[in-house]
């Protein structure tokens, strides 16, 4: 986890660009504008990811290394609240310490302990149906050693520009901002979300890291669903019916830009050459998230504009037409 | 493209979900799944018109699916697209290339894959 408060605006040279100068790959990012960012990376990358950091670390930043982490990811959730409150709620069952959650177009992933991995991986198999895996004996039986994974070279990719298998902005969100403070609240969250679920709304995206001294959790989502106002104010009402002494924060309107693999999460050097083409084109990060194969973006609306053109400047990728609407 | 249905077949979640968006965009019905085992149950429910099949893949890859598919006389005559990672931008991959020439798919596509290239491969092939 790196936290550089005083200096938000330059993610790309203060984290993104040391790591993929070393060629490490980010298996999990989540970041919230204003906050820390959470970097995951595979275990022989860890210590030198946190030098580089740290090296590079002034003297208000911090830079915490947590090692023995684990991703644990879930797909395909098709954006639906139901599911994403169903793993949240798992996690929060099996009482695991959640170090960062993101979301990407197909899954949600979680950072945890990964000597608390097995007991979530339980949870989850109580609250969903695997067809892949009929039992988590068969799921951890069909797992590879994750030493094997991290020397097993699949494939390289050598491009002069990075291709992008779909750029997609989604024009009409709001996000929200809350601070969790105990797995107990996390439940409540994913109450929350459950019953969205109910009323058939869609979550596009969802990012969540420590707050500084992990004493609270800072949580963020986007909504798409009808009109603003009746986000605005079902939401809130959803929110204080679950989560009766939070006091969320929305921001509105804001855009999605959803940019799909291939890959992304075992290739060193996208993130950078993206936080570094939004800091050129003056469009601010509210909120990030890389995880699976996907990058996810929360902007201003306004910047909505400037942010596609330099991202189809940078990445070679056609952009699709906007995501509109939702099941509602 | 109404009626006809894809079956997506890829590991990688997002790529599956975005493949499936390109093609549901077009009128395709899809299905999806995560590795050749789940594929080949997923095939057994209800047969595809078009295969998208990736080629690494945990449990079963694709070329064996593929070959296992075509070798089989009641499922050699679905049409399937292999998404295979030899390619100019791939020069360092853990399959063969000889090996995906051998199963007998009817197109290949490379990684990264072409948006329009795909569905236009699927609609050839429809």
């Amino acid at each position: 986890m790196a936290s550089f408060p005083q200096d938000e605006s330059r993610l790309a040279e203060r984290v993104c660009a040391p790591l993929a100068l070393n060629r490490i790959n980010l298996s999990f990012f989540a970041h919230v504008a204003g906050d820390r960012e959470v970097l995951c990376m595979a275990r022989p990358s860890g210590e030198a990811a946190f030098t580089l950091l740290r090296t590079r670390a002034e003297a208000e930043a911090a830079v915490h290394l947590q090692p023995g982490t684990a991703i644990l990811s879930i797909y395909p959730h098709d954006k639906r609240p139901e599911i994403m409150g169903n793993f949240i709620r798992s996690l929060a069952q099996a009482r695991v310490i959640i170090h960062g959650l993101a979301s990407s177009p197909a899954a949600i992933s979680a950072v945890l302990s990964s000597k608390r991995a097995k007991i979530a991986v339980r949870r989850l198999f109580e609250n969903f149906h695997f067809p892949a895996f009929p039992s988590p004996e068969e799921f951890f039986a069909a797992q590879s050693p994750p030493e094997e994974l991290v020397r097993k070279v699949v494939a390289t990719y050598q491009e002069k520009v990075i291709k992008v298998y779909w750029i997609v902005p989604q024009p009409d969100l709001d996000l929200w901002g809350m601070s969790v403070s105990s797995t107990d609240i996390l439940a409540g969250f994913a109450d929350a979300l459950l019953e969205l679920g109910d009323l058939g709304w869609q979550i596009p995206f969802l990012v969540a890291i420590p707050g500084l001294g992990n004493r609270e959790f800072l949580l963020s989502f986007s909504t798409a669903a009808g009109s603003r106002e009746e986000r605005g104010s079902e939401i809130r009402r959803i929110l204080k019916k679950h989560l009766p002494d939070l006091r969320p924060m929305r921001l509105t309107p804001v855009a999605g830009i959803f940019l799909h693999g291939p890959h992304f999460g075992d290739r060193y050097g996208i993130a950078q050459i993206l936080t570094e083409a939004l800091e050129k084109a003056h469009v601010s990060l509210l909120a990030l998230s890389c995880t699976i194969s996907s990058i996810s973006l929360i902007i201003r609306q306004q910047e909505l504009a400037a942010a596609q053109l330099i991202l189809t400047n940078t990445f070679a990728a056609p952009v699709v037409a906007p995501v509109v609407g939702s099941r509602t | 493209m109404s009626g006809k249905y894809v079956l997506i077949v890829d590991d990688d979640p997002d790529l599956v979900e975005t493949v499936a968006m390109m093609l549901e965009s077009k009128g395709f019905e899809v299905g999806k799944a995560y590795d050749g085992i789940e594929g080949e149950e997923a095939i057994k429910k209800r047969r595809p018109d078009v295969l998208v099949l990736d080629v690494m893949m945990p449990r079963k890859n694709g070329y064996q699916l593929c070959k296992e598919l075509k070798s089989n006389k009641w499922t050699s005559d679905i049409p399937i697209i292999l998404l295979t990672a030899v390619g100019e931008a791939v020069p360092t991959t853990s399959y063969s290339h000889a090996e995906g020439m051998a199963t007998e798919a009817e197109d290949f596509i490379p990684k990264p894959v072409d948006a329009a290239t795909l569905v236009e491969a699927v609609q050839r092939l429809i």
